[in-house]
């Protein structure tokens, strides 16, 4: 089966200027996603896995190199077009949540319902997440795994074609971090979205369509696994 | 430089425009305070120091006529210190075009050295005893000089009873009693046009008007210690039979009181204005501090475990805010000395004083400097007693997530649920940060109730134009003879071409005696047909003159302490003729912006004086557009003293307003600053410590716009409550400004017109709006993957 590109890298080189030195997180990379697919991106910290993530993202824009979206080069068009394209095409969930700590659970995720023209019911994605119970609550007042699955709600309310995930078990417990990964392969899977997913974990590989391996701002390997397991059955 | 002072020159660096901020406000109070006391204290000091040099008299006593030799009795008085007897009189004066103006003649002896009131020449020389010649030498005040265009040896001509006399100008010179040379106090302004003070040698004056070896006024100067109550009594009784006009105390003499009315004013200002911007200076140091101490709270927890004493690292952020206010200080001492220059400048416009009336005060700018420190101290430390409490273990963990309350606004659900994310935000962001918002609310209302009042003198100003020259007094000619006259003499003034209605009246000098004190009065008579002035009562209702009684002036009421219906005794105060007295009824009280003067029927005040139809001027009504032929003719009739147009009047008022607008316009600037600045801050600091925040949500694809938008919320909450509450403390403000500076003199009314409310809720709106733009611009430049990395 021919499988659909959504996303292109093309020799993507991102420098950082610091003053007297410049480094290279990003070398001449360069990378296809394909739709409906669940990407895992492993490397060790430094490796440059975040900064591909953001350049994925719209947050950022290489110093060098096409991101092209659905055919559009989203790196060349500037402020107006980032905003447009994180706004209506990706969901974002970060290791730290970044929740709005003057809004309750609901209210986090109805900031991000009120940006598109057709977002998902909100009651029913809470209720996916398990948080139908919690909404009312801030995230002051809720465990890590709450506060994070909260964070995927407002990711995918949009309903996003591409899910970005930066170390999204990075600060949960073994079983909480369990229960993430589940809901975003139920996510991949039964919504058709998008998803990659960055990680130092190397035991979650294995629930990806495909692994990438990164090291030194490079992608030195990209394995398909044509058996992805369920999170459940990852142990680390 | 110590690595702890380096760390705040860092801060101070990176965080330049909120430092200039803060600055800006210290700045500002320092500005007012430095020029204003240096011209209140200028001011003053150059006052005493003319009066003590000049030997400004302590009491004054005019006379219908004595001979000189009576001021050997007053000072034969135990406790006089020494008495000077002169010629005091008011000619009219025939100028080149043929308009009049009033000459107030005053005569001195020479050598001038031994009397009281003595004269600093400015230009020119002073009078000699003989000249030889037909004319009389003059010295002139400088504002009639300099506003008529005169010259050294130009001729002047007068009318003394009917005939022409002359004075040569030989020099101008001012004098303690002339340093505001307003003719009387029926009149808003002085007029150096109209009016001008001719002083002239004894001898000369007596032979010019006709009184050898006579004088009408006498001038005292008290023993320090000796009882004035006593002594005035003791004079006046030596006074009486020459025809005692008036007696007064110098605190009571027009010029006198009006430098030390402006002297008052001067120092409310001088008070109140740094003292608000000083209080709101302390509050931002202290809001910056607070919020320094809880983002550097892990830094602040390793100085600990290093070894830092608490006191060390307070006083670490203690210097934040005395760099604060230093650098304001600097600013403002710099721009205050600046301004004392124009202030000074402006004063001399006004004053006769001295040349040595310049500049700075160094006490001012030495004050000011402690003021800041001490601000910067007492803010510094409290916002800093925050640093005790952390624990250097438990703040080197990230902080737990911030914890957002209820607002008062969810009490009540149906609201609550109709507002948007953001505006839920800005509610729990606001609730969650109550002190800072607290301050840069005030902030905002100070800002508006300065614009309100900054704009609020023109209104005031205005109205009492309005009412004063359009409707109080809508003549376009006031006529004033040099004596009391018949009235059907304004038979031939109503014959003058272009003359369409003549209302005679007559201004009568009154003593006052009522319940156990008396007061001097101008008692002003028209007939019953008057057109063309309007009287209003207490409440501003117009009322109109009783054929019987008489319409007493407010504060002349008050002064005496005597109601409608109450009885007084009317003693007349002509200087020829003898006195009456009689009773009358207070029928009503007048109120009036500027000027004093009771009403009373013209047929009555001539039986007050036990004659018939005399009258002292009139008011003319011309036919559009001759005006001034009709004043011109006017001025080539015999016993015209002074004639008055309207359309003059209104313009060297309109004049003296222009003189206003660069007042006006700093206290504008001030307002600016202060809003701009305490927004700005605020501002910032939002924008600092939401940076996770505000990354997250560009990242969920908000633009720039829209989270500028979003942090405008709060600015737009300070605005309206800010406009709401800051337009009626304005009100406040001013009518207490108002009461504070009313005189005997004058007064302004607290009108407030809807143009000013809404002039300066705009120019709030405006400002607060570009202090949120200038601040939002680090929006733009967020690195959203990096603070969006860290955890904190």
């Amino acid at each position: 089966m021919e499988r659909q590109v959504l996303m292109k890298l093309d020799r993507v080189t991102k420098t950082y200027d610091m003053g007297e030195i410049k480094v290279e997180a990003l070398k001449e990379t360069s990378l296809e996603v394909f739709s409906g697919e669940m990407l895992v991106i492993l490397g060790p910290s430094g490796s440059g896995k975040s900064t591909l993530l953001n350049l994925m993202g719209g947050m950022d824009s290489p110093t060098s190199g096409q991101v092209i979206f659905k055919d559009q080069n989203i790196s060349s068009g500037g402020e107006d077009v980032l905003t447009h394209y994180r706004r209506n095409e990706v969901g974002f969930v970060f290791q730290f949540y970044n929740l709005i700590p003057d809004l309750t659970a609901r209210e986090n995720v109805e900031l991000a319902a009120e940006l598109v023209k057709n977002p998902l019911p909100i009651d029913e994605i809470l209720k996916e997440v398990g948080l139908d119970t919690r909404m009312d609550h801030f995230p002051s007042q809720m465990s890590g795994g709450e506060q994070q699955r909260i964070s995927i709600a407002r990711a995918v309310i949009k309903n996003p074609r591409l899910l970005l995930c930066d170390e999204p078990t990075g600060a949960l417990d073994y079983e909480t971090g369990k229960l993430i990964l589940s809901l975003l392969k139920k996510i991949n899977q039964e919504k058709g979205c998008t998803v990659v997913l960055i990680t130092h974990n190397i035991a979650i590989g294995a629930m990806g369509d495909r692994v990438a391996r990164m090291r030194s701002g490079k992608i030195v390997e990209i394995t398909e696994n044509p058996n992805p397991i369920s999170p459940e059955g990852i142990e680390w | 430089m110590g690595i702890l002072s380096k760390k705040i020159w860092r801060y101070i660096v990176r965080n330049l425009g909120q430092f200039i901020a803060a600055a800006a406000v210290v700045m500002g109070g320092i500005m007012v305070y430095v020029s204003m006391s240096s011209a209140y204290y200028n001011l003053g000091q150059a006052r005493d120091n003319f009066y003590r040099e000049n030997r400004f008299a302590d009491y004054y006593f005019h006379l219908v006529k004595a001979p000189e030799g009576v001021i050997k009795q007053i000072t034969m008085l135990d406790g006089v210190k020494s008495a000077t007897g002169r010629i005091q009189r008011d000619l009219s004066v025939i100028k080149e075009n043929d308009e009049r103006a009033t000459a107030r003649v005053v005569s001195y002896d020479l050598p001038m050295e031994e009397g009281l009131n003595q004269l600093s020449i400015v230009e020119g020389r002073s009078f000699e005893e003989e000249n030889g010649s037909e004319s009389a030498e003059v010295v002139l005040d400088p504002k009639y000089f300099k506003a008529n265009r005169l010259g050294w040896g130009d001729e002047i001509t007068a009318i003394v009873e009917g005939k022409e006399i002359f004075f040569t100008v030989v020099g101008s010179a001012i004098s303690p009693e002339f340093i505001y040379a307003m003719k009387d106090n029926a009149d808003i302004l002085p007029d150096p046009l109209k009016f001008g003070i001719f002083m002239v040698e004894n001898r000369q004056a007596q032979q010019i008007l006709n009184m050898p070896g006579q004088i009408n006024q006498v001038l005292v100067e008290f023993e320090p210690e000796a009882d004035q109550g006593v002594l005035t009594v003791a004079i006046k009784d030596i006074l009486k039979p020459y025809g005692l006009l008036a007696s007064y105390p110098r605190s009571d003499q027009l010029s006198d009181a009006m430098l030390q009315a402006e002297l008052d004013q001067l120092r409310g200002v001088t008070t109140v204005l740094p003292a608000i911007f000083l209080a709101i200076a302390a509050a931002i140091q202290f809001v910056i501090l607070r919020r320094m101490i809880k983002t550097q709270r892990a830094q602040i927890g390793l100085m600990k475990g290093i070894g830092y004493h608490n006191l060390q690292i307070m006083l670490h952020y203690a210097l934040y805010a005395l760099a604060v206010s230093m650098a304001g200080a600097v600013a403002g001492i710099l721009l205050g000395v600046r301004f004392s220059f124009y202030f000074t400048d402006l004063y001399a416009t006004y004053f006769n004083l001295p040349v040595y009336f310049k500049g700075y005060n160094p006490q001012a700018i030495v004050t000011g400097i402690i003021l800041c420190l001490a601000i910067g101290f007492v803010s510094g430390l409290t916002a800093s007693r925050g640093v005790v409490k952390i624990q250097p273990a438990e703040s080197m963990r990230p902080e737990p997530p911030a914890i957002g309350g209820k607002t008062l606004l969810e009490y009540w659900p149906w609201l609550w649920r109709r507002l948007s994310a953001g505006w839920k935000m800005t509610m729990r962001n606001i609730n969650r940060n109550r002190g800072r918002f607290a301050v840069t609310l005030m902030g905002v209302i100070f800002s508006v109730a300065l614009l309100v009042i900054s704009f609020f003198v023109y209104d005031a100003v205005d109205y009492m134009m309005q009412k004063f020259f359009y409707q109080g007094q809508t003549y376009d000619l006031s006529i004033r003879f040099d004596s009391l006259m018949a009235e059907r003499e304004m038979l031939n003034i109503s014959h003058i071409d272009g003359v369409q209605k003549v209302e005679p009246f007559l201004e009568l000098p009154v003593r006052i005696h009522g319940g156990d004190s008396s007061e001097d009065e101008v008692l002003l008579a028209y007939g019953p047909d008057l057109t063309m002035k309007e009287l209003e009562d207490d409440d501003g209702r117009p009322i109109l003159i009783p054929g019987d009684g008489i319409l007493l002036n407010q504060r002349t009421a008050r002064k005496l302490n005597i109601r409608q219906g109450d009885e007084v005794e009317v003693e007349t105060l002509l200087p020829t003729g003898p006195v009456h007295r009689e009773k009358v009824y207070i029928v009503g009280l007048v109120r009036q912006m500027v000027g004093s003067g009771s009403y009373i029927d013209l047929q009555q005040a001539n039986r007050l004086l036990q004659e018939r139809n005399l009258v002292s001027g009139a008011m003319l009504k011309v036919e559009p557009g001759k005006a001034s032929q009709v004043e011109a003719e006017i001025n080539t009739m015999p016993g015209v003293a002074s004639v008055l147009s309207h359309e003059k009047e209104i313009a060297n008022f309109e004049n003296y307003l222009d003189t206003m607008d660069i007042s006006i316009a700093i206290m504008v600037l001030f307002a600016a600053i202060l809003g701009f600045a305490i927004v700005y801050n605020a501002s910032v600091m939002n924008l600092a410590e939401r940076n996770r925040e505000i990354g997250c949500i560009r990242v969920i694809g908000f633009s720039v716009k829209e989270v500028s938008g979003l942090l405008f919320k709060e600015n737009v909450v300070h605005t309206v409550l800010g406009v709401i509450l800051g337009l009626p403390f304005g009100r406040w403000v001013a009518s207490a400004y108002i009461d504070s500076i009313t005189t005997d003199l004058y007064t302004l009314p607290v009108i407030i017109y809807p143009r000013t409310y809404l002039l300066a809720a705009v120019g709030t709106m405006t400002f607060i709006f570009l202090a949120h733009k200038f601040s939002v611009r680090g929006i733009k430049r967020l690195d959203l993957a990096e603070v969006l990395k860290s955890p904190e």
